[in-house]
């Protein structure tokens, strides 16, 4: 069969017009599906069942991107707090037979409710608020922080 | 025999003052026609501030330099009777101070939780003891605090608030002829203004950073021994002291009377470390003590490459970051895993003073696999950033080959309609 002119224009439409098509559903398609990252840009965040943190203990959560650190002090008392030390910007830790918050790169200390009580850092951890809706803990950012 | 009647002397000085400052402040009256005479006159102290902590205190004149306030003649209210004190002696100014500022029961009515030993303290200091032996240049409460413009501590324009204490002992310490017969020499504060510290607090009114008071002391300021520089410089610098004490170096240190820190990092002028202080060249403290070959040396030369090697992965991390984020790619798990490495290399060069190769080698190798992956991290963002682009260029030919082909039908259509 002889492939002529009219094929030709054919052919190069038809590919045209698929690839054309293509270049639209692709981005449309990827829109529609969720991306696999978290949104950077978070003012309130759910961050697991109440019984998941056990009673003296802490977790560190990505806020976006800042990490916070959660701790439940006791039963009823959770405390959410910038995990970065505002003395260089290491993550601090919590030490759960001080009940402080510690930071091991300079030994910077900080109480529960985040004031530098202790070491080199100059000022205290941003206090985030937590709250429990349907037995979930929400960290919030509070509005001076935003 | 000397020495005892000199400080029975000042015992009764310090009591006499106490006894006749206590009667005027009983005494104390807003009428004060001291101020009204010298403000009259002209003849106000040159240090006069209205906002004087005194002052503010409702404490007048008399309330120091003794007498009565509320006499209209001179004569009268500035006589002995009335309890004149007048300009006390350098000698007799810690009494004079101490009158009130050592009375525990008088001084919490206005601070509750003010310290009242600052004489006691003071006359434990160099200066307080050189001031007892007969030294009259020597620094004593005006010398820092002024006389007539005294503000709290926390006040930024204070003699001794944290941001003007280097220039208030610079006063003295900066002056030669005031110096002259000591050993100190006169350049702490230029020295300390180009250190670490001075850049911090004076250039970036970083209040974290020690002032001279942090260090000396305040009223009991003396120099630091060589067996309290490490707790000192410890009292910020935790990790370093608990490291450096456990260490061999901080144990030869106690027995053969090394100046511990101050020993490598120096005192007031104490420069921003760098890893070139560990590096076998000439910039190294290391070989000020060690020599090629020795243990020392290896030890120096190990912990250097390590934490060059850690530190050379880290920045290429940070390099790659920088590119993706100019590419516009996610860069969040990046900076997470970067933040940790971060930490790690802090971590790493505090360890250094435990002075041993293996702790450090092994922080480095956890530094380094957490550049690694930072890495591997960017190199999957820069390949779907790539992906992208070969995706757009692609989609740019299709419509590019459908506009041709689309003009060329066109053209077969109308040679089609001709035809017919």
């Amino acid at each position: 069969m002889k492939y002529g002119r009219r094929e030709f224009i054919n052919t190069l439409l038809g590919a045209g017009g698929i690839g054309g098509l293509a270049s639209i559903l692709y981005p449309v398609f990827q829109f529609l599906v969720p991306p696999e990252v978290t949104e950077p840009q978070v003012s309130s965040l759910k961050v697991g069942a109440v019984g998941d943190f056990p009673v003296n203990s802490s977790k560190i959560v990505r806020f976006g991107r800042v990490p916070v650190i959660l701790i439940r002090s006791d039963r009823d008392t959770f405390k959410a707090l910038a995990a970065t030390c505002t003395h260089l910007d290491c993550i601090v830790q919590y030490n759960q037979a001080r009940k402080q918050i510690i930071c091991a790169c300079h030994n910077g200390v900080y109480d529960l409710s985040g004031k530098n009580i202790s070491g080199p850092p100059p000022k205290p951890l941003a206090v985030y608020s937590v709250s429990i809706v349907d037995d979930q803990v929400m960290i919030t950012q509070e509005k001076d922080l935003a | 025999m000397k020495r005892t009647r000199i400080i029975k002397q000042y015992l009764l000085i310090f009591a006499g003052i106490t006894l006749l400052g206590t009667a005027n402040l009983l005494a104390e009256s807003k009428v004060n026609t001291c101020l009204d005479c010298h403000v009259e006159n002209d003849i106000m102290p040159g240090d006069f501030l209205e906002e004087d902590v005194h002052q503010h205190s409702e404490i007048s004149c008399a309330g120091c330099h003794g007498g009565d306030p509320e006499a209209e003649d001179m004569d009268e209210s500035m006589s002995a009777d009335a309890g004149y004190i007048g300009i006390p002696s350098r000698q007799e100014m810690p009494a004079f101070c101490g009158k009130c500022h050592s009375k525990i029961e008088y001084m919490r009515v206005f601070q509750p939780r003010i310290p009242t030993d600052q004489v006691d303290q003071y006359y434990t200091s160099t200066h307080g003891k050189k001031l007892l032996s007969g030294d009259k240049k020597v620094a004593m409460c005006s010398s820092c605090h002024t006389s007539h413009g005294i503000l709290p501590a926390k006040d930024t324009r204070s003699s001794v608030h944290p941001f003007n204490i280097p220039q208030t002992c610079n006063q003295c310490h900066g002056d030669a002829d005031l110096m002259a017969s000591t050993s100190h020499g006169t350049s702490q504060y230029e020295d300390y203004a180009g250190s670490v510290h001075g850049k911090a607090l004076i250039e970036r009114s970083d209040t974290g950073s020690p002032a001279c008071n942090d260090c000396h002391g305040n009223h009991g300021a003396a120099p630091p021994g060589a067996e309290s520089i490490s707790h000192i410089c410890g009292s910020c610098h935790l990790n370093n002291m608990e490291f450096f004490k456990t260490s061999v170096m901080g144990q030869l240190s106690e027995s053969a009377d090394y100046h511990s820190c101050e020993q490598c990092h120096g005192n007031h002028s104490i420069s921003e470390p760098s890893d070139e202080l560990l590096n076998v060249n000439e910039s190294s403290l290391c070989l000020e003590c060690h020599s090629d070959g020795d243990e020392g040396y290896v030890a120096a030369e190990a912990m250097y490459t390590q934490i060059r090697q850690t530190d050379s992965l880290y920045q290429a991390a940070i390099i790659r970051l920088k590119d993706i984020q100019i590419k516009g790619m996610n860069d969040v798990d990046i900076q997470y895993v970067l933040k940790d490495a971060k930490q790690n290399l802090i971590q790493l060069r505090t360890m250094v003073h435990t002075f041993d190769p293996v702790q450090v080698k092994e922080k480095a190798a956890e530094g380094k696999e957490l550049s690694a992956e930072a890495i591997s991290l960017a190199g999957l963002e820069i390949s779907e950033f790539n992906q992208r682009r070969m995706g757009f260029g692609i989609s740019t030919l299709a419509f590019v080959l459908l506009a041709f082909a689309v003009f060329l039908k066109i053209r077969q259509i109308d040679s089609n309609k001709k035809s017919d």
